[in-house]
């Protein structure tokens, strides 16, 4: 392993911060960014509304150079952890005005009559703001789908959505862009030379490697460390749960984990990959994994959850599961030893339970591009169509030669205690007519297949019907009926 | 900028991060931070509660129970049957138990964690069917009628019964409940509130500390959110916070963590409705008999001003000549339910609302049409069942806009053909009206008081007693005075809302805060204008003019001037310095109550509202059949605030009122377990609107030309009315499930319209098809 450092180093608005656990009284290493800005004396637009990024009061801008490019990304800072900023620049609501002259999306929101209570505003006016650095003349779907993760209880967002409107239809310049060329070079030389850091306090140990070599020696010599890279469900421990995570594997700046590569046959992808970057390059690719990105958490989340964190987690309503289930995708795993490959059913092992193996990490995730003739679909219902949890969802694959279905998957999120396919209709299906008669029965038989459970979000009857009809709803888009 | 024209007044620092909450107030490096250990069970007996491993925790400064507090243990607002920390019995999941005062929050937690509570537990009542069984009311019932409803009934040729429920719903204010109260000298409170209700937050921290109400000043500036949340609620942080204080003599700041507010307070309270109406075949309703049921919760709150607002609103806008309303509030096991916006009247209008859609779908005629004939008159049919005849009726003349703005008539014909063509997808169209009643209906409440100083460099501090919810009063305060004193807004603050600057206000609430305060803004100013126009009289005949009327004196453009002698005209700033010299005060306070109002509850006749606030919305749907998933496609809103104090911020009133009602009816469920544990206790599981939840289009107009005599700048009250707006998603809803039947059959239905319930309703609708 190479050498380490102990030392945060990020850029809070356009001042060099320089952070000492062991010498800051008050910060621990998983002190959330929140948490940070709120403990300091001028920060405290940044509000905490949920402490579990559902309502985005929290939200921030992080800026970032990728591929030499300053990228500016809407996260909400009530789940990551301070050493994630790490040669990043973290951008807050009291950075935006220019003196006395408010930022466009600032002054936007003030004419459209943006604000009523003003609690949920500064989280509101990061979005805008991260719509304004990213998007010129952007569509109303872009800006609603920013704005997803930011609730507010005033105003019926009708004039936040002028407001967005109105702002970034301007040339996208700020006081941001003019100090573009220098904010690239700082941050570069923050980045230089960066070395694993090990954080040790006398309550927590943190490691924050940035290549996959340190990941892997990180996770061999520390195997019962949490592994976190977009910490938004590891947070949720410390946040909600009040826990004391005492031994944490940040992997979220590991560079070799973030790649996107199409192949003839297959697509892979590093584990580390965002969920919003592979919302945007499944666009074009692989519709059905693009379909269920696009209602996942809100932009906020997508930004900071990754593939890896997603599966790794195998939750039972793991969003990004059913499709992979149904795309027959495998996942790499590797540790100091060696390679893996397993069918990512098979690495599912039971309720939030994988087969991963101590010292091994979850490297990339590969989609296999199937035959054209195959229809693959992805399904989420939920009581609320964005930033909710499915009540169920689903990930259905079908290959009918000659009209009969020669291989079917039909996956399920919510319908068991983890993602599940409906083993006894895709056997009766099978070597069946594609048709509505057969695809009846098959309802039938599904109906009965699960006993889901009643919960918060949806009772057992429901789910049952929902699963069955999904099917139906499979059927029609595959056969081009006006539904 | 005109002051119809004025934007939000902390517009800029809302949108800047500078707006000051209570959460980011640190006044000393000695504030402690407060927590609240509360029932985990919904009723028990309290048989051991040992906390001495939590004092010894590193950085706890004090830990208190029941025992603890130095004066009474109550803080009920109206029925003391409150009490501010149990004592040996629990009565539901979230009531306090002890308070911890820490250095930090680590801290607390950890103690919190330490403390062991062991409980006997008691049969709970968690339903309302079954408090309603075993008859656990909360007070007396309720009773409104006129005529004989049951006879009217027997002889309608048509009659149905149904019931109907319709679901809590949790505020979700952005800003969860936070009060910061610091020790002054002797007995002295100083309390930073986020309260709708300061010298009420007032009033219950003077009685738990066992100390005067001289002692103690509530200060709120704003709120972050509150929705009636904060109406009553928000006293029990802030007297939480004083006992923490009170006891460490050191400031003590509490900021509830979401899930602990979502469990501890109240809600809108569900109802469970049941009704007889009768109709003819024309689709005139001659007789309607309802009983409006509610969950009060624990204890008594503001259950029954709230109940008494359903029986009030009960036949929303219609005219019906038999009809009996009995109102009854029940006693469960859960936090005490409290006001959100409407204010139990949007529980009342729901079951007409429905009942009405119901006897359209059995007559095979548009609802909106038999909404229409049964509207409230001119000259005949104008009586509520309380006695109070409606003047100024504005439902027709909107109706008549709506059905052309929004294109009803057709649009009703495009859905029934794309109803036609489309098995698994159903849209609907449902035209909804509201008629609120403006004014408390406890007489005594609609009162309201102002402070205006003028400072000697001619600047004015405006003081009243309305607080700062998001909803524009103080823009709208801006506004009045700056008319009223004819100078510039850049000239007028407006003051935190302060105890010792206007006291025995009442709460920001039942849509008012502009009615009253706007006037005793007005009275305040009209007695400082009278003095300075003595002043301005005298300065003229100083400098030679003669012949000059107070009366003609006017107050504009920051000049005092004669309209008959323009030469005489005196800058504001001057005539302020001047009055000084001349020794005349320069201060004043107003006052303001609403005329006319009075009720008897025995005999459920009176005038409890001022004035009758309108408005009317055409909504469209589209569900999923295979999901239940529903669309909001469209929605027309016409809405009467009479002559607008401010358009920009009543709209946003009209836009987030609905919005919220759109919450309630269709996805924010509210669910407890069997042990009574709140299952949607964060925003993971309850769910309000999003950015992508509002109309795909989105019309809101205001009915213009309309002003309303006898109020401040003939304006109208707009915070509550347009939630109800939402039954006109909520009922589209249910056109387009019954599309599945070909409109054949009765939906099952409830409030909120969830997906699930949706589908369960369309499957059974596909059973009997």
């Amino acid at each position: 392993m190479s050498g380490s450092g102990h030392l945060i180093r990020f850029f809070l608005n356009d001042k060099l911060v320089e952070i000492d656990f062991n010498a800051s009284a008050g910060l621990k290493p998983t002190t959330t960014v929140l948490n940070y800005l709120r403990s300091l004396p001028f920060y405290k637009g940044v509000k905490e509304g949920c402490a579990e990024g559902d309502c985005g009061a929290c939200t921030v801008v992080v800026a970032e150079v990728q591929n030499g490019k300053l990228v500016h990304k809407a996260i909400d800072s009530c789940l990551v952890f301070l050493p994630m900023l790490y040669g990043k620049q973290l951008i807050t609501v009291e950075h935006l005005a220019d003196g006395k002259d408010l930022h466009p999306v600032q002054q936007a929101m003030v004419d459209e009559n943006g604000s009523q209570c003003g609690y949920c505003t500064p989280g509101i006016v990061m979005s805008l703001f991260g719509i304004y650095k990213n998007h010129h003349h952007p569509s109303r779907e872009v800006i609603q789908d920013a704005l997803t993760g930011n609730l507010c209880r005033c105003t019926g967002y009708r004039p936040i959505i002028d407001a967005a409107e109105s702002a970034c239809s301007s040339r996208g310049w700020d006081h941001f862009s003019l100090a573009e060329a220098n904010t690239i070079r700082l941050l570069d030389e923050l980045n230089s030379g960066k070395e694993l850091i090990e954080i040790h306090t006398s309550l927590q140990q943190y490691y924050k490697p940035f290549t996959l070599a340190d990941a892997l020696e990180c996770r061999r010599l520390h195997p019962e460390a949490l592994i976190t890279c977009g910490s938004t469900d590891v947070a949720l421990r410390q946040t909600k749960k009040k826990e004391l995570l005492r031994e944490i594997i940040d992997i979220s700046d590991v560079a070799g984990l973030k790649f996107l590569e199409e192949n003839i046959d297959d697509f892979r992808i590093g584990a580390g990959v965002s969920l919003e970057n592979l919302l945007q390059y499944s666009k074009d690719r692989i519709p059905a994994l693009y379909n269920i990105l696009k209602i996942f958490g809100s932009l906020q989340i997508r930004n900071l959850a990754t593939i890896g964190g997603n599966i790794g987690s195998a939750s039972p309503i793991g969003d990004t599961l059913p499709v992979l289930f149904a795309s027959r995708a495998r996942v790499r795993l590797q540790s100091t030893e060696g390679v893996r490959f397993l069918n990512i059913e098979d690495f599912i092992t039971g309720y939030r339970s994988v087969d991963l193996k101590p010292g091994e990490l979850i490297t990339e995730i590969i989609i296999p591009k199937g035959s054209p003739e195959q229809i693959i679909r992805s399904y989420k219902v939920s009581r609320r169509k964005d930033l909710d949890i499915s009540s169920v969802s689903a990930g259905f694959s079908m290959l009918a030669v000659n009209g009969t279905v020669s291989e079917i998957i039909l996956a399920f999120g919510g319908m068991a205690a983890q993602t599940i396919r409906a083993t006894k209709t895709e056997t009766f299906l099978t070597g069946k007519e594609w048709n509505q008669a057969q695809v009846g029965k098959a309802m039938d038989i599904l109906h009965h297949e699960f006993t889901p459970l009643s919960d918060a979000r949806a009772g057992a009857d429901y789910r049952n019907l929902v699963a069955r009809n999904l099917l139906m709803k499979f059927y029609l888009e595959s056969s081009d009926h006006n539904i | 900028m005109k002051p119809e024209n004025l934007k939000h007044d902390s517009a800029i620092r809302h949108v800047t991060g500078q707006s000051v909450y209570v959460n980011d107030m640190e006044v000393s490096s000695l504030q402690l931070t407060g927590r609240v250990v509360y029932s985990q069970v919904a009723h028990g007996l309290i048989t051991s509660l040992d906390y001495s491993m939590a004092l010894k925790v590193k950085g706890i400064a004090a830990i208190l129970t029941a025992k603890d507090i130095p004066g009474a243990n109550q803080m009920g607002p109206v029925v003391h049957d409150e009490l501010c920390l149990a004592i040996d019995e629990v009565t539901f999941i979230g009531q306090a138990i002890l308070l911890i005062a820490a250095e930090n929050e680590d801290a607390a937690v950890e103690a919190e964690h330490l403390i062991k509570i062991e409980y006997q537990e008691l049969e709970a009542v968690l339903s309302l069917r079954d408090a309603m069984e075993k008859n656990l009311l909360i007070s007396k019932p309720r009773m409104i009628h006129n005529g004989n409803a049951q006879e009217a009934l027997k002889i309608s040729p048509h009659v149905f019964t149904g019931e109907l429920e319709t679901g809590a719903q949790e505020h979700w204010y952005l800003e969860t409940q936070s009060a910061l109260v610091v020790p002054g000298e002797g007995k002295e409170m100083m309390v930073y509130a986020s309260s709708q209700n300061p010298a009420e937050t007032q009033a219950i921290v003077a009685e738990v500390l066992g100390i005067s109400k001289n002692e103690v000043d509530v200060e709120v500036r704003r709120m972050g959110g509150a929705f009636g949340g904060k109406e009553t609620q928000a006293n029990h942080v802030a007297a939480w916070a004083a006992l923490l204080a009170n006891a460490t003599r050191r400031p003590v700041k509490i900021h509830l963590f979401r899930d602990d507010d979502q469990k501890i307070t109240g809600k809108r309270h569900r109802f469970l409705s049941k009704y007889s109406i009768g109709f003819n075949d024309a689709g005139k309703i001659l007789a309607y008999q309802v009983e409006l049921n509610s969950d009060a919760g624990a204890a008594t709150d503001l259950s029954m001003a709230i109940l008494e607002r359903a029986l009030f609103h009960a036949e929303n806008a219609y005219f019906i000549p038999d009809i009996s309303i009995t109102g009854r509030a029940y006693r469960t096991n859960l936090p005490s339910n409290t006001a959100f916006r409407g204010f139990g009247g949007p529980q009342g209008m729901a079951v007409i609302e429905q009942a009405i859609d119901r006897i359209a779908r059995f007559l095979k005629k548009d609802p909106a049409v038999v909404r229409k004939l049964n509207f409230y008159g001119f000259e005949s049919e104008n009586q509520t069942p309380y006695g109070k005849i409606i003047e100024n009726n504005r439902l027709h003349v909107m109706f008549d806009r709506l059905m052309v703005s929004s294109g009803y008539p057709d649009r009703r014909k495009e859905i029934d053909a794309y109803n036609r063509e489309h098995k698994y997808s159903k849209r609907g169209l449902a035209l909804t009206p509201v008629k609120f009643g403006i004014s408390f209906t406890t007489a005594f409440l609609n009162q309201a008081g102002a402070l205006v100083n003028i400072y000697k460099d001619g600047t004015v501090q405006v003081n009243h007693g309305g607080t700062e919810m998001g909803q524009g009063l103080y823009a709208k305060m801006l506004g009045v005075a700056a008319t009223e004193l004819g100078i510039s807004t850049e000239f007028i603050k407006i003051t935190a809302t302060n105890t010792s600057k206007v006291p025995n206000t009442s709460a920001t609430a039942a849509s008012s805060g502009s009615d009253l305060n706007g006037m005793a803004v007005k009275n305040a100013i009209a007695v400082l204008k009278a003095r300075l126009k003595k002043v301005a009289l005298t300065q003229f005949e100083k400098d030679g003019l003669k012949n000059i009327e107070s009366c003609d004196l006017e107050f504009a453009d920051n000049h005092v001037f004669s309209k008959m002698q323009p030469t005489a005209k005196i800058p504001f700033k001057r005539l302020v310095v001047a009055a000084y010299l001349d020794q005349v005060s320069l201060s004043s306070t107003g006052f303001y109550k609403t005329p006319g109002i009075h009720f008897d509850r025995e005999t459920g006749k009176g005038n409890p509202f001022y004035y009758f606030a309108y408005g009317m919305a055409v909504s469209e749907v589209q569900a999923d059949v295979l999901t239940g998933e529903c669309k909001l496609l469209r929605t027309d809103i016409l809405h009467d605030v009479g002559d607008s104090l401010n358009e920009d911020i009543d709209i946003g009133q009209i836009e987030g009122g609905f919005i919220q009602g759109v919450g309630w009816v269709t996805t924010e469920e509210i669910k407890w377990d069997p042990k009574g544990r709140l299952l949607n206790h964060s925003p993971d599981t309850y769910k309000i609107p999003t950015v992508n939840d509002i109309p795909e289009v989105f019309n809101v107009d205001l009915l213009r030309d309309h002003p309303n005599e006898g109020t401040i700048r003939k304006s109208k009250a707009v915070g509550e009315p347009p939630l109800m707006l939402a039954f006109s998603v909520w009922l589209a809803i249910k056109d387009a499930i019954s599309a599945v039947g070909n409109h054949k059959y009765e939906p099952d239905f409830s409030l909120p319209a969830t997906a699930e319930v949706v589908l369960l309703s369309i499957t059974e609708i596909q059973k009997k098809n």
